[in-house]
């Protein structure tokens, strides 16, 4: 027994040992599961358990220059379930039924989605307010509901194609929406819902809801009223001519700030599904087209600049001019004889500026095409903008320079064009237009500011300031008459470019209709330019098409920013040359009589009244006409008087007028304006001076005005 | 019964058991809490069991051991019996017939009474033949007389609680002074034939009368992920139990702030994998401590089977601590990525009625060698 004792008690102090030895070991295995690998084993156990369920910031509010709201983001309650606590609660197909009945949504498909094997499930996302409400009371298990955001864009059209469109899932995808995401857009919040091993999210634990930071807010350049003008004066002549497409622009040349930027057709972006993708596309800065007559413009800047003529150069149009083996022509072949480089403007003749093209030659002739800024992006804040095709400039020849010089052959945008004419309008300065001036955050802190950026000097300022009195005369002696802005020193010119045909060559029957120009011409506070696409009837030319809308655009724009009226200047280059003694006759019809009087007054002529009232509505001479200095202007006073409430009043005489300005006036005596025709009034029913009962209407025969 | 024999009593062993107990306690409180609408229903069972097991405790405590290795041969039989019962009369659960239920008692796991039965019949047997284990062919019937329950075990099948069984049965041989380098042979050749056959099973495609997911699960352990689902299939005990005492770091999360246990991500917390609770939730310091305390238990139950009287108490003592260590070796072990997934559990601390009665059965007989094998006499 002692013997096989000692042998037992070696043996249990061996297992003694082998048993601390295991000990240890299991120690140094927890210590090492633990403290080595504890910090990787930890994620592991965070990435276990939760899952994310995204939460949309709310985009940024974009706000005209004015403050006015042109997209909002509106809050909508998105309605999910958390398909385990659906279960848990043994209802599912009476949650189903009740969702369903208030959703009016399938039950079935419902009730499968609700009752999937999922952590979270959206039953419908963003709801309309009253549904959310009765779903919030019906207090269901397992469906909840997240404040999600959606942009609305309260002014439906307006200005479609600068905000562009934002989708479901709260991104910009098109225009300023777009191309400001990253600011406008926010930071998404999460819900973040931790799960345990069956997916099933926890009833107690925290659904921690990280909150979205929600975008900056915009302030563009634009103004509501003048997009509002510039949309309405589209829409008629998009409609009226039933053109194939529209396009305007309406910038401020001394900063490149687009105050307005529209095309036709548009689309509402809050329903943007509903109307084809065509209608999406914004010619003004992603398509091109050749742009005619508009781009002499610039011919005639370099010409100026490189002094190859000046206003008073002598050209003979024959009607037609070879260049090599072609021959290019002025419309109809029509002859314009001798004429001055600023007539060959006012005229739109092909010849003068053939020629002029010729002199230039083809490398200064480049040279300028690349200092306006075509064959390249503006860098507006758009995206998808066109850079434009130049004629490549290696293989150019001298009809390529022959009809570049009088704007066919180079193909450019809208905003190309009307940022190059600006410059002229600024001076010889071109700026860089742009969409957004400020970026505001949610603190109401400025976070990014577009200040104006000047490019380039294109032209010295001598040159602009000589060119913008040689446009003005093209839009009062020219072929922009139909621009002519009273109370406003207009300049402009017109185009009339033919189409390329997707075969090839230029089609029979297209054109595009365009006016650009600016307004006042000695210190320009807008620049416009209106492009018709494929206007239909006769006359398709800009002049017809193109500058009464202009005219409209920049007369109510102008007023409505409070521009002062100056006397309308009649081309003073011509005036110049002319006895000095003759002055021009203002135009004070409509005006209040201490204004009109002054006005008079001011031109060094007299005035006579005649008549009572508070409105002129009658002047003699008629504005425009040439007059000696101190000759007397005739001002007959309106009939109609304010305080004096017979309700009776005296037809005016509305000869002449547009359409706008017969409607005003008659608004002003209390009439109504039966419009017949387009144009200019030349026949009214009841005759002037008949007195007639205010509130009666008053038939007016418009007409276009003879070439 | 002689109660001034109990001021003979190992205190340290009785202290460290009742801190382990209460300890077992604290860490159901949290492991099943989320398992039933009563947080603490599983807890309320607990206790209760230990209540039963203490009574039986005191109940045997009063009967001297020495009465047992009379009774060494019939506890043998009642065992075979027994485990056959339940293969023929058992219920299924996860694969494994186990349970036997005895009409409005709760079901029981006959495997867990009879380790204790067998180790006394066991501790009589090699008694017996004590001297006398010197050789193969000398020690071939007591592979034999545990074989039997072994094979029974392995029916049903439960691989982990046979393999306790041969604990039990190489470490009293080895404290009776069987030859070692016969017992060595034996269980390295065991665990190389166990390997070999696995190997060709897998690499091979030989068939064996067991299920892949049950072969699986013992070597997956060596490398979770691949389980051929990405650690989604037969890893996923490992890797959550991994994950969850990896995150515990050094202090835990807290009692029911284990994301790993009360998220359901681990499964089996609140019985194979209560190990994992311990670590996730009480971090290094719960995890290292009952380390600490099942090495003073086990090193006092030696300690008391080396101080026995007589031989046989010292078998017994050392059947029961091959028991309790190989259930905590291996519970630990699995928890820990050392050991294949058997799903055993830990001694006093995982939940379950069966197993903690046999326990503090097991703790009743160390105590019985302990109070009465003093050699020391007044």
């Amino acid at each position: 027994m002692q013997t096989s004792n000692l042998i037992v008690r070696k043996r249990i102090i061996t297992l003694f040992l082998l048993f601390a030895v295991g000990f240890f070991g299991l120690g140094f295995r927890i210590f090492w599961v633990q403290f080595v690998r504890g910090t990787e084993l930890s994620e592991k156990a965070m990435q276990n358990r939760m899952r994310d369920v995204p939460v949309e910031s709310k985009r940024g509010i974009i706000f005209d220059r004015n403050g006015q709201e042109l997209a909002i983001s509106i809050s909508s309650d998105s309605i999910y379930a958390i398909p385990a606590e659906v279960l848990a609660s043994g209802q599912a197909e009476v949650i189903a039924q009740k969702l369903a009945d208030v959703l009016d949504m399938d039950q079935a498909a419902l009730l499968e989605r609700i009752s999937k094997q999922s952590s979270f499930e959206w039953v419908k996302r963003q709801v309309d307010p009253d549904k959310s409400a009765a779903i919030r009371d019906m207090d269901l298990p397992g469906i909840d509901m997240t404040e999600e955001s959606r942009r609305y864009y309260p002014k439906g059209t307006l200005a479609s194609h600068v905000l562009g469109i934002a989708g479901m899932d709260n991104t910009g995808l098109e225009g300023i929406d777009y191309y400001y995401n990253d600011l406008v857009g926010g930071t998404p919040g999460r819900i973040v819902i931790e799960h345990d091993a069956a997916n099933r999210p926890i009833p107690e634990a925290t659904h921690k809801y990280i909150a979205p930071v929600d975008g900056a807010n915009l302030i563009l350049t634009i103004d509501e009223t003048i997009q509002y003008i510039t949309e309405r004066e589209l829409d008629k002549v998009f409609t009226e001519r039933q053109a194939k497409a529209a396009a305007a622009i309406v910038m401020d040349p001394a900063t490149g700030e687009i105050l307005a930027l529209a095309n036709r057709p548009t689309f509402d972006p809050n329903n943007f599904g509903d109307y084809p993708d065509k209608n999406r596309r914004n010619w003004c800065i992603s398509d091109v087209y050749e742009p005619g007559s508009t781009m002499k413009i610039t011919t005639a800047a370099m010409a100026l600049e490189e002094n190859i003529v000046d206003e008073n150069t002598k050209f003979y149009c024959p009607g037609y001019i070879k260049v090599g083996k072609e021959t290019i022509g002025c419309p109809d072949r029509k002859a314009h004889g001798d004429q001055t480089f600023a007539e060959i403007v006012e005229n739109s003749c092909n010849v003068g500026f053939v020629q002029v093209g010729l002199e230039l030659g083809l490398s200064r002739y480049f040279n300028y095409v690349e200092k306006f800024g075509f064959g390249k992006v503006t860098g507006i804040d758009l995206p998808g903008e066109a850079a434009g095709i130049l004629v490549n400039k290696t293989n150019a020849k001298q009809i390529d320079l022959a009809t570049m010089a009088m704007g066919q052959a180079n193909a450019v945008t809208p905003l190309q064009l009307i940022t190059a004419v600006a410059a002229v309008a600024n001076n010889g300065m071109k700026m860089q237009p742009h969409l957004v001036k400020q970026v505001v955050n949610n603190e109401g802190e400025i976070i990014k500011e577009n200040q104006p950026v000047m490019v380039q000097q294109v032209v010295s300022e001598n040159t602009a300031d000589r060119l913008c009195l040689i446009l003005e005369g093209e839009v009062i002696n020219g072929t922009g008459k139909n621009a002519y802005l009273e109370g406003y020193r207009c300049a402009g010119k017109t185009g009339t470019a033919q189409k390329i045909s997707p075969t090839g060559g230029y089609m029979a029957n297209e054109y595009v209709g365009s006016f650009v120009g600016f307004a006042p011409a000695n210190d320009p506070r807008l620049v416009c330019l209106v492009a018709v696409d494929a206007p239909q009837g006769y006359p398709y030319y800009g002049g017809w098409v193109a500058a009464p809308a202009f005219r409209e655009i920049m007369r109510d724009s102008l007023r409505y920013l409070e521009e002062p009226m100056s006397e309308t200047k009649n081309s003073d280059n011509q005036s110049d040359v002319e006895k000095t003694e003759q002055v021009i006759a203002p135009d004070v019809v409509n005006l209040p009589l201490a204004e009109a009087i002054s006005t008079v007054k001011d031109r060094g002529l007299e005035v006579k009244v005649s008549g009572t009232g508070n409105i002129v509505w009658q002047q003699t001479p008629v504005a425009g006409s040439k007059i000696n200095k101190g000759s007397q202007v005739i001002i007959k006073m309106s009939p109609f008087d304010e305080e004096n409430n017979t309700g009776e009043v005296t037809v005016p005489d509305l000869q002449g007028k547009s359409m706008k300005e017969v409607a005003s006036i008659l608004a002003e005596l209390g009439l109504h304006l039966i419009p017949d025709g387009s144009g200019l009034a030349y026949e009214q029913l009841p005759e002037a001076g008949k007195v007639i009962s205010a509130g009666s209407s008053l038939k007016v025969k418009f007409q276009p005005i003879g070439e | 019964m002689n109660l001034k024999r109990l001021k003979f009593i190992d205190k340290p062993f009785i202290v460290t058991l009742l801190i382990i107990l209460a300890f077992g306690i604290i860490i159901q409180s949290s492991a099943s809490s989320g398992i039933s609408s009563d947080s603490l229903y599983y807890v309320k069972k607990q206790l209760f069991m230990l209540a039963v097991g203490l009574i039986g405790v005191i109940i045997i405590i009063r009967y001297d051991f020495t009465e047992f290795k009379n009774f060494g041969i019939l506890l043998y039989i009642l065992s075979v019996v027994l485990l056959i019962a339940v293969l023929v009369f058992g219920t299924e659960l996860r694969g494994t017939t186990g349970w036997i239920s005895l009409g409005p008692l709760p079901a029981i796991q006959p495997a867990e009474f009879t380790k204790v039965m067998l180790i006394l019949a066991f501790a009589d047997f090699v008694n017996r033949r004590r001297g006398e284990l010197d050789t193969l062919i000398k020690m071939l019937p007591c592979f034999l007389y545990m074989g039997l329950p072994f094979i029974l075990i392995m029916m049903q099948p439960d691989l982990g609680t046979a393999l306790v069984y041969i604990a039990i049965t190489v470490i009293m041989m080895f404290a009776a002074g069987a030859n070692i380098r016969v017992l060595l042979a034996l269980v390295g050749g065991g665990i190389f034939l166990a390997g070999l056959i696995l190997f060709l099973h897998f690499n091979l495609g030989i068939a064996i009368p067991l299920e892949d997911y049950q072969l699986k699960r013992l070597i997956v352990f060596l490398d979770p992920y691949n389980d051929g689902q990405g650690g989604r299939g037969a890893g996923w005990n490992t890797i959550q139990s991994l994950v969850a005492i990896g995150s515990g770091g050094f202090t835990g999360k807290g009692l029911h702030n284990g994301t790993q246990v009360q998220l359901n991500f681990l499964p089996e917390h609140h019985t194979d994998f209560i190990y994992a609770v311990i670590g996730e939730e009480l971090g290094f310091i719960g995890a290292a401590f009952l380390i600490i305390l099942y090495g003073i238990l086990i090193m006092r139950s030696l300690y008391i089977a080396s101080e026995s009287r007589e031989f046989f108490g010292t078998l017994v003592v050392i059947g029961v601590t091959a028991m309790w260590l190989f259930h905590i070796f291996e519970n630990i072990g699995m928890s820990i990525g050392l050991m294949p997934i058997t799903g055993i559990p830990l001694p006093f601390i995982s939940y379950g009625g069966s197993s903690m009665i046999t326990n503090l059965l097991a703790v009743a007989l160390i105590l019985n060698v302990n109070i009465r094998g003093k050699k020391i006499v007044f």
